[in-house]
């Protein structure tokens, strides 16, 4: 230890070299966190990413059948995977499959098995939005992590999701009988027209994707504002 | 030429600080040097991979099977270019010698990090190259991953999907965080690229930088020595210098190995591409990650699910289960070397026997391990007849806490039976000694 404490009247070289590295790792990180601000890109809906809309066509979606239109009498209670197609600004069809989040499924019941779930449930299900002769149609993306749920091995009136084993029961608005997924899946709500089914109106709550119907409010106001 | 390179690199003072390290002569201390040439062969074939493959998600036509000028059959650049791989001459054993070097490259960690934490070999003052060796693990699975999705076939657009799901299921900054680590929602038209930067220049990058680090550590604390080397030369480094003994059983072993890879790459097929096909709405049912991640999978499969609101943030059965879980776990793997309070520096592997705790806590650890990845097979469990579907997730809860729990027990039990026995023939011996004099 040195008995006189030095007398500098100046800044010492151990302050200024403490202080620019000091300065230079405020500068790293503000422009590290603004670099990574940029990361994040700004949302671009198109046409073919937007939400099902009213008036779009449900598609077949499998990869040998895919962009067909969907006929009502090849519909039974097997799930068929299908997309929403709408029209793009030039009025040219396109396919909205550039969102995954909006594949659906779609399958045909008995009018009268299906049960309106109660208020308490959280569940949704439109009956004007099933066809007149039972016709239905839910997002077929299993709400937990994505899979697209199919008809059940052990009861084919239930949707399976293989993944991590969430199972739906399509009759009542698709809500969640077993396994980990929080949510049901949400109905899309469609009409018969001619040979065709038309979507009359989005799916009732938030889909695959969105955490809430919040969520989903949020996004849907954000569709209407960039596409109109 | 040794003097011509000696008089500018001074080679004689590297020689004597770093080309006679000794190594210790022990098959078990060959794990960590097959990791780090998995490493090197991984990033070989890793560049010769990248200077055929096309990181872009943009639709192209298909030149194998174009289909019709009306409709011409469009899939994603980058699995065009991995078919176009698959084509090439030995491509697709390249891809093969890829992922089957991957593989290896975890699973000699893993084993690596078991023989470091069963030996004691984690002890002070080796705490900092522990922990450096988690970072590598995380790093490593991380590169595997992202690689996974390069070939973006069906296998790897449902994969990400359901990754790009547990890094939004994070409360309050998910949505955030998913679309800046993803390159907007999924699947967004920047996905490939940005997988394609992490997997090729991030993720390696750190790779090296931690192994970098890993290594000068190694060389400056030397190696734990076996136990021999304490009958053979007390508190003295005992081993086999790098140059020139260790070298030549370093490139046998590196030879060795590699020619085993190949040839399973030229046997096993993984990943068939063309099987899983492009991305399409179609799922595939049984899809399930790797082994070393099979754990997270099954403790997913096993949280019964809920959703909690807590201050706007949802805290889901997914954030827990492949968040909040695993990093329990890894929590608990960074703390080991804390859980050891000695103040003096370990120079012995220690043999695990004479430490019943830890070498318990470590078999319930990998068996609880086991169980949880048994469990991500609960579909297949089901369908089979082995689990009752009503009561699956019950008897795989008991397992997961039941299993782990018999396994610490039974190897104490097991430990003081050998010490036991260990001590008896010591008496036996000293009794027979004393008979002979």
């Amino acid at each position: 230890m040195t008995r006189y404490k030095k007398q500098d009247p100046e800044m010492t070289r151990r302050r200024f070299v403490n202080a620019a590295m000091g300065g230079a790792a405020a500068v790293g990180t503000l422009g590290l966190v603004s670099a990574l601000g940029g990361a994040k890109p700004v949302l671009r809906i198109t046409p073919d990413k937007a939400p099902p809309r009213a008036g779009d066509i449900l598609v077949h979606a499998t990869a040998a059948k895919e962009g067909q239109i969907i006929r009502p009498s090849e519909i039974t209670d097997r799930v068929i995977q299908a997309w929403p197609m709408g029209k793009d600004q030039d009025g040219n069809d396109v396919i909205r499959k550039a969102e995954p989040n909006n594949l659906v499924g779609v399958q045909r019941f008995r009018k009268d098995s299906f049960k309106v779930p109660g208020e308490g449930e959280h569940v949704e299900l439109k009956l004007e939005g099933i066809a007149e002769d039972g016709i239905v149609v839910y997002s077929n993306k299993c709400t937990h992590a994505g899979c697209s749920p199919e008809n059940y091995a052990k009861d084919t009136s239930k949707l399976f999701c293989s993944c991590h084993s969430g199972l739906y029961d399509p009759l009542q608005g698709c809500k969640v009988i077993g396994g980990p997924p929080p949510r049901a899946m949400p109905q899309l709500p469609i009409k018969v027209e001619g040979d065709r089914l038309v979507v009359t109106e989005t799916f009732v709550s938030a889909p695959f994707g969105f955490l809430n119907n919040l969520d989903w409010e949020t996004y849907l106001q954000r569709v209407k504002e960039i596409l109109g | 030429m040794n003097q011509w390179l000696d008089d500018r690199l001074h080679i004689s003072r590297l020689n004597d600080k770093f080309l006679r390290k000794a190594f210790p002569v022990h098959h078990s201390f060959f794990l960590g040097e097959i990791t780090l040439f998995s490493l090197i062969v991984l990033i070989i074939t890793g560049i010769l991979l990248a200077l055929s493959y096309e990181p872009s998600n943009s639709p192209v036509v298909n030149s194998f099977d174009p289909g019709t000028r009306a409709e011409p059959n469009m899939i994603p650049a980058a699995y065009h270019s991995a078919l176009k791989i698959n084509a090439m001459p030995f491509g697709d054993m390249l891809r093969r010698i890829h992922h089957w070097m991957a593989n290896i490259m975890v699973a000699a960690a893993v084993i690596h990090m078991m023989r470091v934490y069963f030996t004691g070999a984690f002890k002070k003052p080796r705490e900092i190259n522990w922990w450096i060796g988690m970072l590598l693990l995380i790093f490593a699975a991380l590169t595997a991953v992202t690689g996974y999705i390069l070939p973006y076939d069906n296998y790897a657009y449902n994969t990400v999907s359901v990754i790009y799901a547990i890094v939004k299921s994070v409360p309050w900054v998910g949505d955030w965080l998913a679309q800046a680590a993803f390159a907007g929602r999924f699947p967004g038209e920047g996905i490939i690229p940005r997988i394609y930067g992490y997997h090729i220049m991030l993720l390696p990058g750190i790779l090296l930088a931690l192994t970098g680090a890993h290594m000068l550590i190694m060389i400056k604390q030397k190696h734990t020595q076996p136990q021999y080397a304490k009958r053979i030369a007390y508190k003295k480094i005992v081993g086999v210098p790098l140059s020139t003994q260790q070298t030549p059983i370093m490139l046998l072993l590196v030879l060795l190995f590699t020619g085993l890879v190949v040839l399973f790459s030229a046997f096993i097929p993984v990943h068939p591409i063309e099987h899983y096909g492009p991305p399409s709405a179609q799922p595939i049912s049984g899809i399930k990650p790797d082994w070393y991640l099979l754990w997270v999978f099954g403790a997913l499969a096993i949280i019964p699910g809920f959703e909690l609101e807590v201050l706007g943030g949802i805290i889901s059965a997914e954030f827990v289960g492949a968040m909040v879980f695993p990093g329990l776990i890894i929590g608990a793997m960074f703390a080991v070397p804390m859980l050891d309070r000695a103040k003096d520096n370990q120079y012995y592997a220690e043999n695990p026997t004479n430490h019943p705790v830890r070498l318990a806590a470590g078999v319930a650890f990998m068996a609880m391990m086991i169980v949880l990845s048994v469990a991500g097979y609960k579909v297949e469990l089901v369908q089979s007849g082995l689990l009752p579907e009503a009561s699956a997730n019950t008897i795989l809860w008991i397992l997961t806490i039941g299993v782990p729990l018999v396994s610490y027990f039974a190897t104490l039990g097991i430990v003081r039976g050998i010490r036991a026995l260990r001590e008896a023939d010591e008496r036996d011996a000293l009794a027979h000694a004393h008979a002979d004099d």
